[in-house]
């Protein structure tokens, strides 16, 4: 092989390892806006909060740098921190589970209708997210109390005899927050529904199991996933949510939210609060390794 | 008295609102027969397999499974079997459990079900594909797994929903010869719809050929293709040339007005008429030298199709194709003599 020819794969491959380098590194481009976002305002200020669950407080001040794990163990051995979390969990629980129900039965009804109905309920599932919470709680205002809407509308439909208020109920608080959370809900689960084929629902008829069975054997499994992801986001939702359990549940309704409110801002205690709120982040978190791990290798096929 | 026929439809409809999808459909499909729905879409050929499988509701008429009535029966009631133009194969289950699927809604036994796998899977030549998920399979072998998951539940009647449109031209021959080499086997009844007139012609004992939601001809394959009932039938089984003539005693002219000398064999009634032929009956220059219908026309271009080429010519108004292996020593331009047979022509009015 003659000199020049060695020279020229030389060149060559110098080239191809460059390009290997520019290939590896691209994606790490690609994504480095985003990750500047999500460190700067959201990883920054969560180490800083957890920094903060451990500084000292006395008297009226904010805060004074130190450190104690006295708000730790003061937030999981007193009975108000405790039953705060107990309740936030219990409420955020039964209005994900409630939500995901319903958000799944809605989607589940907007696939099987032909396409002309589409249009309107992806409609109905966008206007209330067009709404701020606050407009929406005021909305629940004029519905719930004893001269409001439902009262009215189950005393003319005959089913109650008086009255009735259902303002500052867990009730009411629980109808907010699946209000609030079933619209993203929705859209999550119809994007799910929308890669499946239809023809699977016959072809399960087909081979001669009845709608129950289809539903379990077919529609369950391969919406498990949807299911799952909708689960959590509404959870992470109804954890955090602090405006609608508290103007719409009773005031003995004391979630996380309305605490750490009432620690940051009534109680003048910052790193009261930011214990809460990291409990609040890693109960979040830890549900939604659970979830993830739920999540079968299976569901990878169906798309 | 005679066993039943497998599968009966008498005077079936079909309605899409306003429209008529399947219009007094009556059909007999006999034991171990291959009945072919051949016909364009928005024939109603998948509307009419719908209403067997019970995936669609009868506007009128009566369908019998074995002499049974089934018409009120929900899908998974029904001893049918379909398969799919998509495959329908479960995503999140694999091969064998795709395969068992109809097994275990029939409440067959655990070793019975395992054999039965075992022996579908054999048939269509996909063995040692068991664990495999359909993503992990070609768009051919996901075809074969749908007909192993419907010839497993061993049904009254197989229905086939153009199940090779989706596939490209050499795995459709392909898996159209193992469809008809199955048949041959397992002698199972079967409905195939396909608007592929080839299809139809080399799998079926008979092809029902539909139109406008009901079925114009039905007969053997053969019959069809050679002695078609109607102007429709005859040009959507296979290509042809229409000729449209005005019929004066014995004057003979194109729609221009052009005298067209052709024989025609006996003399048919006066009036406006099409006359038919199929471009591979057609002869040219030399060989057109002796055949009763014979027409000067003028090379208009010429493809070349692989096996032959096709001559495009025009005489006067009438506008021809003929096909002729290896080239014929004209080019465009030249006027050449261009002829065929009496029985290879046919006139509708």
């Amino acid at each position: 092989m003659t000199a020049a020819a060695r020279s020229d794969d030389a060149a060559f491959a110098a080239q191809r390892a460059a390009q290997e380098r520019r290939k590896a590194l691209a994606p790490w481009l690609l994504m480095l806006p985003a990750l500047i976002i999500v460190l700067l305002f959201f990883g920054l200020p969560t180490l800083y909060m957890v920094r903060m669950s451990f500084n000292l407080h006395f008297d009226q001040r904010l805060y004074v740098p130190g450190f104690t794990f006295e708000h730790y163990i003061n937030l999981f051995s007193n009975p108000l921190f405790t039953g705060a979390i107990l309740t936030t969990v219990k409420l955020a629980l039964v209005a994900s589970l409630a939500t995901v129900a319903i958000g799944y039965c809605f989607a589940l009804l907007v696939w099987l209708k032909p396409a002309r109905w589409r249009l309107l309920f992806i409609g109905l599932a966008l206007a209330p997210l067009l709404i701020s919470e606050i407009a929406i709680i005021f909305g629940w205002w004029m519905f719930f109390p004893k001269n409001g809407l439902l009262s009215y509308a189950l005393l003319s439909a005959g089913l109650i005899h008086d009255k009735v208020s259902l303002m500052y109920t867990e009730f009411a608080a629980f109808v907010g927050l699946v209000y609030v959370t079933l619209p993203y809900c929705f859209f999550i689960l119809l994007s799910i529904f929308d890669g499946i084929d239809k023809r699977l629902l016959e072809a399960s008829a087909d081979l001669g199991a009845p709608p129950v069975r289809t539903f379990r054997e077919v529609m369950l499994p391969l919406t498990w996933t949807g299911i799952l992801v909708a689960f959590s986001q509404s959870f992470i939702w109804t954890m955090g949510t602090y405006a609608t359990p508290s103007a719409l549940g009773p005031d003995t309704l004391w979630t996380m939210g309305f605490l750490i409110q009432e620690q940051m801002l009534g109680k003048h205690n910052w790193p009261m609060a930011s214990a809460l709120a990291v409990v609040l982040v890693a109960g979040v978190a830890a549900v939604m390794i659970l979830t993830r791990s739920m999540q079968s290798e299976r569901n990878s096929f169906h798309v | 008295m005679t066993a039943p026929a497998a599968l009966e439809l008498q005077n079936v409809v079909r309605r899409f609102g306003a429209v008529v999808a399947v219009n007094n459909v009556s059909l007999t499909v006999g034991k171990g027969e291959f009945v072919t729905l051949l016909g364009p879409s928005g024939s109603g050929k998948t509307s009419t397999l719908r209403l067997v499988g019970g995936f669609e509701e009868l506007d009128g008429g009566a369908i019998l499974l074995d002499g049974q009535r089934i018409d009120h029966l929900p899908a998974y009631r029904r001893d049918t079997a379909t398969i799919f133009q998509s495959g329908a194969l479960f995503p999140h289950k694999t091969v064998a459990e795709n395969v068992a699927y109809g097994l275990r809604m029939r409440k067959v036994p655990k070793d019975e079900i395992g054999r039965r796998i075992a022996e579908a899977l054999d048939v269509v030549r996909l063995k040692g594909f068991e664990a495999r998920y359909p993503a992990q399979l070609s768009g051919g072998q996901k075809q074969r797994v749908a007909l192993a998951r419907s010839l497993a539940v061993r049904p009254a009647i197989l229905l086939f929903d153009e199940p090779l449109s989706a596939l490209d031209l050499s795995l459709r021959l392909q898996l159209r010869a193992e469809i008809k080499r199955l048949h041959d086997e397992l002698k199972f009844s079967a409905i195939y719809v396909t608007h592929d007139q080839g299809e139809a012609m080399a799998m079926s004992s008979r092809v029902a050929v539909m139109n406008a939601g009901a079925i114009e001809q039905i007969d053997t394959p053969e019959t069809v293709f050679h002695a078609p009932s109607s102007e429709f039938v005859y040009t959507f089984i296979g290509e042809s040339c229409c000729l449209p003539l005005r019929i004066d005693g014995p004057d003979l002219r194109d729609r221009a007005g052009n005298p067209v000398p052709l024989a025609l064999g006996e003399r048919p009634a006066d009036g406006e008429c099409r006359l038919y032929v199929r471009p591979s009956r057609l002869r040219l220059a030399g060989e057109a030298a002796s055949l009763p219908n014979r027409l000067e026309a003028r090379i208009h271009f010429i493809e070349f199709l692989g096996d032959v080429y096709r001559y495009h010519l025009k005489a006067g108004a009438l506008e021809l194709a003929a096909d002729h292996a290896g080239s014929i020593g004209h080019g465009v331009g030249d006027v050449i003599a261009i002829g065929w047979r009496n029985e290879d022509m046919r006139l509708f009015r």
